[in-house]
C-alpha cells in the first residue's frame, strides 16, 4: 500500500468521523432527514453504477428493485418481531432473489436490449405497485389496509428510534454496503466485470463465465439495494407509491452517469444529487424540484457528451485547470515550468491516473466501433445481412 | 365472467389507440433504421407540443393551429436535437445515444410541469370537434371519427412510410445507411441531411401522437412522456426496432388487448402491463440462439 492510498483511506476516514459524531449535533431536523434519504440513496446508486460502470449494464429498473426492497422490508416488519437488522439482512436476500429471477431471462440481451427490457420491468412493477399499494400493518398476503383511519407507523430499531440515530445508523449500512461493494471489486469478480465491460466475447475467450459473473453483478447490487430498500422503510415510516413514479428510474441513471459511474466517490457525489440537492435548493431559496429535473436532463447530455467519468473524475480535473488559470492570471507572463524535484513525481502519478481513465474510454470506443468496420469484409457483412433480415 | 358484447366497443377504442401506438412506433423504428438512435424522448416532445397547443386554444385562437404549432413543435425540437447530439455522440454506441434522449425527455418533462403546474383549477385538455360526431354504428356501438382518423394514421403512415422506404431516393438513402454508414458515405450520399430528415420525420410523428393521445387519452404529462413512448417503444422492439410492419401489427395488438382487458375486473387494475408483458415475452423469445451473434445494433 502506497503513501497516496493511506493519504485516501485517511480522508475517507476523517471524513466519515465528520458525518458520524460532528454532523448529527449541529443538523436541523429537516437536514438529518435529508442527510438519511442521502445515505440510502448512495447505497442505490452503489449498486447501479456497480452496473453501469463497472460491468457495462445500463439498468432503468433500479428504482424498482428498491420498491421492492422496500415492500419486503415494510411487510417483514409488521408480520414480525424481528431485529431490525435481521430484516434489512432478509430484504436484501428476497430482494437479491427476486431481482435475479426477474432479470436471469434478461442476461441473455445486451446494450440497448437490456436497458429497454429493465425499463419494461421497472414500468410493469410501477403498475404492480399501484394496484398492491405499500403494507400498512393490514392483513393478508398485500397487507394493505385501504380503510385504515390510523396508520401505523413502520417501526425503527430500538437503538435508532430518533432521527439523528436513524441517520448514525444509515451511514454505518451504507458503509458496510460500500465496504461489501469494494471487496467484491478487489478480488476476483471486479477483474471478471472489468473485462465483461471492455468486451464480452474476449472476456468470453478468457475463460470467463460471463453469465455466472453478470448475474453475480446483478445479485450484488440487487442486495445492496434491497437494503437500501429496507433502510428506506424506517426512514420514511409511511410507504406511499405514488412517491415512486417511473421518471425517479430514469432520474436515477442520470444522477449515477452525472455523479460518476466509475468510482464509489462517484455513487456518493450521485446520492446527494438525488437526495441533497433538491431539498437543500427547495430550503434555501424555493426552487421547485422541476428545475433539478431539468438539470440533470442538461447534465446526462453533458456528461455523455464529453465528460463520460462524471463529477467524480471532472470535478478535480476541472479543480486543477481553475488553478492553472488563476496561477496564469496571477502570473502574466508565465514562466517555464519550474524542474523542481519535489513536486513533480505527484503531478505525474495524478496524470497518470487520468491517463488511464481516458485510454480505458477510448478502448471502449473502439471496441464498439469495431464489428461495424468487420462488416466491410465481404463474408462477414453477408453473415450480418442475414442477421439483419430474419 | 362479462359477456363478449361487454368487449366489443373496447375493440374499437383499442384499434384506434393501436393506430396511435403503429404511428409511433413506426417513428421510432424510422428514426432508429437511419440513425442508429432511439428517440426515448419521442413522448416528450409530443407532450409539450400538445401542451402548447392546449394554451394556444384556451387563447382563444381556432383549433387547427394548434395541432399544427404542435406537430410543428416537436418536429423542429427534435431536428434541433439530432442536429446537435446526432454528430457529437455519433460513434459512441446506440445505448449512450439511446441514454442521451433520456435527457432531453427529462428536461421537457421539468419544463411541462413548470410551465403547466397541476395544482388547482381544471386540468388541461385538448378535444376535437370529431370526437362526438359517429361515423357509423356497429350494434349499438358507436365508432367516432376520431378513432377512425386515428386508426387510419397508423395505417396510412405505416403503409407510406414502407413505400417511401422502398421507393423513393431518400427511404433507399436511409435503408442503406441503416445498413452501413461508412460505406454509405463513400458512396456519395449526403448522410448529414439523411439523418435530419429522419430526425424532422420522426419529430412530426411525435407532434401526430402526442396530440392525438392528449385528445384520446389525457393530457398529463407522465402519461405522454413514459406510458406512452414505452407503449409504442415495446411495438418497434416486437419488430426488431427494424421491421415496420410487424410494428405496425404487434401495436395494434398491444392496443386491442390493452383495452379488451377492462372489462375483466380482476386484470383490469394491471392492464397497463400489456405493452411491457408482450414485449418482454417477444425480446424473450426473439433472443433465444442469439446469444453471441454480434450485430450492429447491441453494440
Amino acid at each position: 500500500m502506497d503513501r497516496r492510498t493511506l493519504t485516501r483511506a485517511a480522508v475517507i476516514v476523517v471524513l466519515l468521523l465528520l458525518a458520524l459524531l460532528v454532523l448529527p449535533p449541529l443538523m436541523s431536523a429537516y437536514y438529518t432527514i435529508t442527510m438519511i434519504q442521502v445515505a440510502i440513496y448512495s447505497i442505490v446508486t452503489l449498486g447501479l453504477g456497480l452496473l453501469v460502470g463497472r460491468v457495462g449494464m445500463y439498468s432503468l429498473g433500479q428504482l424498482a428493485v428498491l420498491t421492492i426492497g422496500a415492500w419486503v422490508a415494510a411487510r417483514l416488519l409488521f408480520a414480525t418481531s424481528q431485529p431490525y437488522i435481521l430484516v434489512l439482512i432478509e430484504a436484501g436476500l428476497v430482494t437479491m432473489i427476486i431481482g435475479s429471477l426477474i432479470t436471469l431471462p434478461a442476461l441473455r440481451l445486451r446494450g440497448l436490449y437490456l436497458a429497454l427490457i429493465t425499463l419494461m420491468l421497472a414500468g410493469g412493477v410501477t403498475v404492480i405497485e399501484a394496484t398492491l399499494n405499500f403494507p400498512n400493518g393490514g392483513g393478508g398476503f398485500s397487507g394493505y389496509n385501504g380503510s385504515a383511519l390510523h396508520i401505523p407507523q413502520i417501526r425503527r430499531p430500538s437503538f435508532a428510534s430518533t432521527d439523528p440515530a436513524f441517520y448514525r445508523f444509515s451511514v454505518i449500512v451504507a458503509i458496510v454496503m460500500f465496504l461489501l461493494v469494494f471487496a467484491h471489486l478487489r478480488a476476483r469478480p471486479g477483474r471478471a466485470w472489468a473485462a465483461i465491460r471492455q468486451s464480452e466475447p474476449s472476456a468470453l475467450a478468457a475463460g470467463i463465465n460471463t453469465t455466472f459473473y453478470k448475474l453475480w453483478a446483478m445479485a450484488l447490487a440487487a442486495f445492496v439495494t434491497g437494503v437500501a430498500g429496507a433502510l428506506l422503510a424506517g426512514a420514511d415510516r409511511e410507504l406511499l407509491s405514488i412517491d415512486f413514479p417511473i421518471q425517479n428510474s430514469v432520474l436515477l441513471l442520470a444522477v449515477v452517469l452525472m455523479g460518476g459511474a466509475y468510482s464509489l466517490v462517484g455513487a456518493v457525489i450521485a446520492g446527494f444529487l438525488q437526495a441533497f440537492l433538491p431539498a437543500a435548493l427547495y430550503n434555501l431559496w424555493g426552487v421547485p424540484n422541476d428545475w433539478l429535473i431539468i438539470l440533470f436532463g442538461i447534465g446526462v447530455m453533458q456528461v455523455l457528451a464529453t465528460a463520460p467519468g462524471g463529477i467524480a473524475d471532472q470535478f478535480p480535473k476541472d479543480m486543477k485547470r481553475l488553478y492553472r488559470l488563476i496561477s496564469r492570471l496571477w502570473r502574466p507572463a508565465p514562466p517555464p515550468p519550474p524542474i523542481n524535484t519535489g513536486g513533480i513525481p505527484r503531478r505525474i502519478i495524478i496524470q497518470e491516473t487520468a491517463e488511464v481513465h481516458t485510454r480505458s474510454v477510448v478502448i471502449e470506443e473502439y471496441g464498439q466501433a469495431g464489428p461495424a468496420a468487420e462488416q466491410a469484409d465481404p463474408g462477414r457483412s453477408q453473415g450480418a445481412e442475414g442477421d439483419r433480415e430474419p | 365472467m362479462p359477456s363478449w358484447a361487454d368487449f366489443q366497443p373496447y375493440i374499437v377504442t383499442g384499434l384506434a389507440l393501436g393506430g396511435i401506438y403503429a404511428l409511433s412506433g413506426v417513428g421510432l423504428v424510422v428514426l432508429y433504421r437511419a440513425t442508429g438512435v432511439l428517440n426515448l424522448a419521442f413522448g416528450a416532445v409530443g407532450a409539450m407540443g400538445a401542451f402548447i397547443a392546449y394554451s394556444i386554444i384556451k387563447a382563444g385562437n381556432p383549433g387547427w393551429v394548434g395541432w399544427i404549432v404542435c406537430i410543428l413543435f416537436s418536429g423542429v425540437v427534435t431536428l434541433g436535437y439530432g442536429l446537435i447530439f446526432g454528430p457529437a455522440l455519433a460513434g459512441r454506441g446506440p445505448l449512450v445515444q439511446a441514454v442521451s434522449t433520456l435527457g432531453l425527455a427529462l428536461i421537457i418533462f421539468g419544463a411541462i410541469d413548470l410551465l403547466w403546474p397541476t395544482t388547482g383549477g381544471q386540468s388541461p385538455s385538448i378535444s376535437f370537434p370529431t370526437d362526438s360526431s359517429t361515423v357509423f354504428t356497429v350494434s349499438d356501438l358507436s365508432v367516432s371519427w376520431t378513432q377512425l382518423i386515428a386508426l387510419l394514421l397508423g395505417v396510412v403512415i405505416a403503409a407510406g412510410t414502407a413505400a417511401f422506404l422502398r421507393f423513393s431516393k431518400l427511404g433507399t438513402a436511409m435503408r442503406a445507411m441503416a445498413n452501413d454508414r461508412e460505406i454509405t458515405a463513400t458512396l456519395g450520399v449526403p448522410v448529414r441531411s439523411v439523418e435530419a430528415a429522419a430526425w424532422l420525420g420522426c419529430g412530426l410523428l411525435g407532434g401526430i401522437a402526442g396530440i392525438m393521445l392528449a385528445d384520446m387519452s389525457a393530457l398529463d404529462d407522465t402519461t405522454l412522456v413514459f406510458t406512452v413512448v414505452i407503449s409504442s417503444l415495446a411495438a418497434a422492439l416486437i419488430g426488431r426496432l427494424r421491421s415496420i410492419p410487424v410494428t405496425f401489427v404487434a401495436a395494434l395488438v398491444i392496443g386491442v388487448i390493452h383495452d379488451m382487458l377492462t372489462p375483466i375486473t380482476q386484470v383490469q387494475p394491471y392492464q397497463d402491463m400489456t405493452p411491457f408483458v408482450l414485449a418482454v415475452i417477444a425480446l424473450l423469445v426473439m433472443s433465444r440462439g442469439a446469444v453471441m451473434t454480434r450485430s450492429r445494433e447491441e453494440g
